[in-house]
């Protein structure tokens, strides 16, 4: 039996492809009926295709089982149905991702020198004093351009009424752009047909873009840059591999690197020192330096502020900057973009409460079965109370947690995240298709340009009624095209 | 363009601990095979020593740490899967393993999946205890996985300086277990040795077996086997991939695809021609030792001015304070 799009459920959420009344959105008529005309055979055919193309490309990503070696490699979950973004909307999208990340690092700027923000009141000062990711160290210090944060990967969400908000800003050290580039690898392979029927807009001039921003960040003309990466038990270790190799940069580890007394960052070759002029940094603010920050980081490369601070090295991303990714000045992003910018923002912040304000605070508590609540300085979907779906004791523990630490906690209303059709196993009937719900994470490179991916990565929850997107937690991906009508 | 990509020389180091214990699982195997295939051939009445196994590996007190005798089935769990002899064939596998992890994206991927399989193998087939049987043909599984690994590596992988430190690995250990192995032929093989002379033969013979040099020596030298035709065979012949002259040319050829070599290919020169000069057809056999002896110290200072050279160099100034 073929695909039935008027038998598909959308359950009342905003499906990315069909209507509530089963027909094909604007723009998704060609897939849609390409896909129905397919048989059960030949769609699993594509399905197998695509699960051949992973293994044999070996995209992986590392979960952690905590025990024996620590973490084994698992193939990347991928269904072959892409979601469609009609390149208008992504346009309107992608301004606003550019407006927003321009005012963050305006912001981070702003609190590491004049604090003027903080002066005119926008924000309470003791929410930079207690945040977590406040870097005092970083006082004073300029890097190239002003930018803080190179690289941005902002999690958008489409509630019900079709409106795409951001759900939260990842200015420290995103990952998932690797698995952008490979979807869209593994779909030529599998529908190269339908790449004939549409014009998709290519996503693969990243890493060329992050290169050229990179390198934007050094007077020299042909500066030496490194992937710093933890190592091959990191989750994300794949990507920092593959964006190595892609921009013809070299993987480095800690231990790979020294500062001399000359304050400038060498690493070791065979040849002898060679001299590194930007890192794209994947390890943690706080285990980059043990002679400033963690003292027990084997990770990290001694003397490395030092290095940064006498402005021989550029570091991407910057230390310091996950001040302005704490969910409590998320809140504030709105305004944060109205004061440097003195504009609109373009792309609206999912409704959120502070628990630190008392009025806020009361209806929180108030509505925990109702709202979503999340710890400042959490990622992952870790620490969070997703009230609907919790117990009483979880809502009345996490109660107790706002009460004693307000500042460390905000709230949203439970959006009704939009689904796209995704092939699922269902007992007994393998590779029928059911919405599951998604996000899309775009990445925003920031240096002497700005630039915004073409589209980004659609994460999706492969567990039926989950939100859950993250790999570590059973989310899958898909790919995502951005594409002109003609 | 984002400046030229160099060679780090933690992969560097990598790559050649790799060639190093690849190269150790196979000649621990070798040398446990050949022992064990000694035995069919020689009288009931005449004790073998296995512990001369033990001292060709240089490992003698550790052994004695923990075993009251050098019997045949201590010995050779000893050499093959004894994870507290670092020299073991398994810990040698295992630190192949490790070595192959951190070398992702250098090293072809297929290869990494045999090594993988080969250590995987080993600690499931060559737990004492074992028949001879099993031992044997687990030995010489363990030896097809490596051949396999080379063939694998040397087919598939670029060869650039990753390959060169690899291949020094290789043929530094070569270099140093066949003149082990030629420093056990020197040795009496067996616990009494007295009325023996018929069977001496058979100790130089199962150094050319434990080489798999014996259909080349009846090639090459057409005569019976002696030791001091063994002994000019093994040491000098160009061609003959174990030998002492083959490993060193082999030495010199990797190294000289690196940068910074001068003093290594010096000091490589200087022992190629030192191994030259040697009349081993007119030394005694205790003069034949210390040669070898002497030829494993030096190996031993090309080993280290590698490391000084390529992994382990200091900042130029250290910082006060």
């Amino acid at each position: 039996m073929t695909i039935d799009w008027r038998a598909y459920e959308t359950h009342g959420f905003w499906d990315e492809l069909i209507t509530a009344n089963g027909r094909a959105r604007r723009g998704a008529g060609n897939l849609t009926r390409m896909l129905a005309e397919l048989t059960d055979e030949e769609l699993a055919a594509r399905r197998t295709a695509a699960e051949l193309a992973i293994r044999s490309m070996g995209i992986t990503f590392t979960v952690y089982t905590g025990e024996g070696s620590g973490s084994i490699d698992r193939e990347w979950p991928f269904d072959i149905i892409p979601r469609l973004i009609m390149k208008k909307e992504w346009d309107n999208v992608s301004a606003g991702l550019a407006q927003r990340v321009k005012a963050l690092n305006r912001f981070i700027d702003d609190i590491y020198h004049d604090q003027k923000i903080l002066d005119d009141g926008v924000l309470p000062r003791e929410f930079i004093e207690k945040s977590k990711e406040f870097r005092i160290e970083c006082r004073g210090i300029s890097p190239p351009e002003s930018v803080w944060s190179h690289v941005c990967g902002s999690d958008l969400v489409r509630d019900a009424d079709g409106q795409m908000y951001v759900l939260e800003d990842n200015l420290r050290v995103p990952s998932g752009v690797s698995y952008m580039l490979e979807n869209r690898e593994v779909m030529k392979r599998v529908f190269p047909e339908l790449f004939g029927d549409y014009v998709i807009h290519p996503v693969d001039d990243y890493p060329r873009e992050l290169a050229a921003c990179l390198r934007s960040l050094s007077p020299k003309r042909s500066p030496q840059i490194a992937v710093l990466t933890p190592g091959i038990y990191n989750s994300a270790y794949y990507e920092h591999a593959y964006l190595a190799n892609a921009m013809a940069a070299q993987l480095v580890e800690g231990s790979d690197l020294v500062v001399d007394s000359d304050d400038k960052v060498y690493m070791r070759t065979i040849e002898g020192f060679v001299q590194v002029d930007v890192i794209y940094r994947r390890i943690d603010d706080l285990f980059m330096d043990p002679e400033v920050f963690n003292p027990e980081s084997a990770l990290g490369v001694p003397g490395l502020m030092r290095a940064w601070r006498a402005g021989n090295v550029a570091l991407a991303n910057a230390p310091g900057c996950g001040v302005a990714d704490d969910k409590v000045i998320y809140t504030y992003v709105p305004d944060i973009i109205r004061y440097y910018l003195g504009e609109e923002p373009l792309l609206p912040n999912v409704p959120s409460y502070r628990c630190v304000d008392k009025e806020q605070r009361d209806y929180v508590l108030d509505n925990l079965e109702k709202l979503v609540v999340k710890p400042a300085n959490e990622s992952g979907g870790y620490g969070m109370l997703i009230g609907p779906k919790a117990s009483k004791a979880e809502r009345d523990k996490f109660a107790r947690q706002i009460l004693a630490n307000p500042r460390n906690y905000m709230a949203q209303p439970m959006l009704l995240l939009s689904t796209a059709p995704t092939i699922v196993d269902n007992p007994g009937k393998p590779g029928a298709v059911e919405g599951r719900h998604l996000d899309l994470r775009p990445f925003i490179l920031s240096g002497k340009k700005t630039y915004v991916t073409t589209g980004g990565l659609t994460r999706v929850a492969l567990r039926k009624g989950s939100t859950v997107v993250n790999s570590s937690q059973g989310g899958g991906s898909k790919d995502t095209w951005v594409v002109d009508l003609e | 363009m984002t400046g030229q990509n160099r060679i780090l020389s933690s992969t560097a180091e990598r790559a050649y601990w790799l060639g190093r214990y690849l190269e150790r699982a196979d000649s621990t195997a070798r040398l446990v095979r050949v022992n064990s295939r000694l035995l069919y051939d020689l009288p009931r009445r005449l004790p073998l020593a296995w512990q001369g196994l033990v001292n060709i590996t240089g490992s003698r007190t550790l052994f004695d740490e923990h075993f009251d005798e050098p019997s045949e089935k201590n010995v050779s769990r000893y050499l093959i899967n004894d994870v507290r002899n670092p020299g073991s064939l398994i810990n040698s596998l295992n630190s192949a393993r490790e070595n192959v992890r951190t070398l992702r994206g250098i090293i072809p991927r297929g290869s990494v999946e045999y090594i993988n399989e080969a250590h995987i193998y080993a600690k499931e087939h060559l737990s004492e205890p074992l028949s001879r049987s099993r031992r044997a043909e687990g030995l010489d599984e363990v030896q097809a996985f490596i051949q396999r690994i080379d063939g694998y590596l040397s087919a598939n992988m670029l060869h650039d300086a990753h390959w060169a430190f690899l291949r020094l690995g290789n043929f530094i250990e070569r270099a140093d277990m066949t003149s082990r192995i030629l420093e056990a032929g020197c040795k009496d093989i067996f616990d009494d040795a007295s009325d023996l002379e018929p069977f001496t033969d058979i100790q130089w013979r199962s150094v050319l077996l434990s080489l798999d040099a014996t259909q080349s020596y009846n090639q090459v030298v057409q005569g019976p086997v002696s030791q001091e035709a063994v002994l000019e065979f093994i040491v000098f012949n160009p061609q003959l991939p174990r030998s002492i002259t083959y490993s060193l040319d082999s030495l010199r050829k990797s190294i000289r695809a690196l940068p910074r070599h001068d003093r290594i290919i010096q000091a490589v020169n200087r022992l190629r021609r030192e191994v030259a000069a040697q009349e081993l057809n007119r030394m005694k056999i205790a003069a034949v030792e210390t040669f070898l002896d002497d030829f494993q110290s030096e190996l031993a200072d090309i080993d280290s001015s590698i490391r000084r050279t390529y992994f382990q160099y200091k900042p130029r100034r250290r910082r006060k304070g």
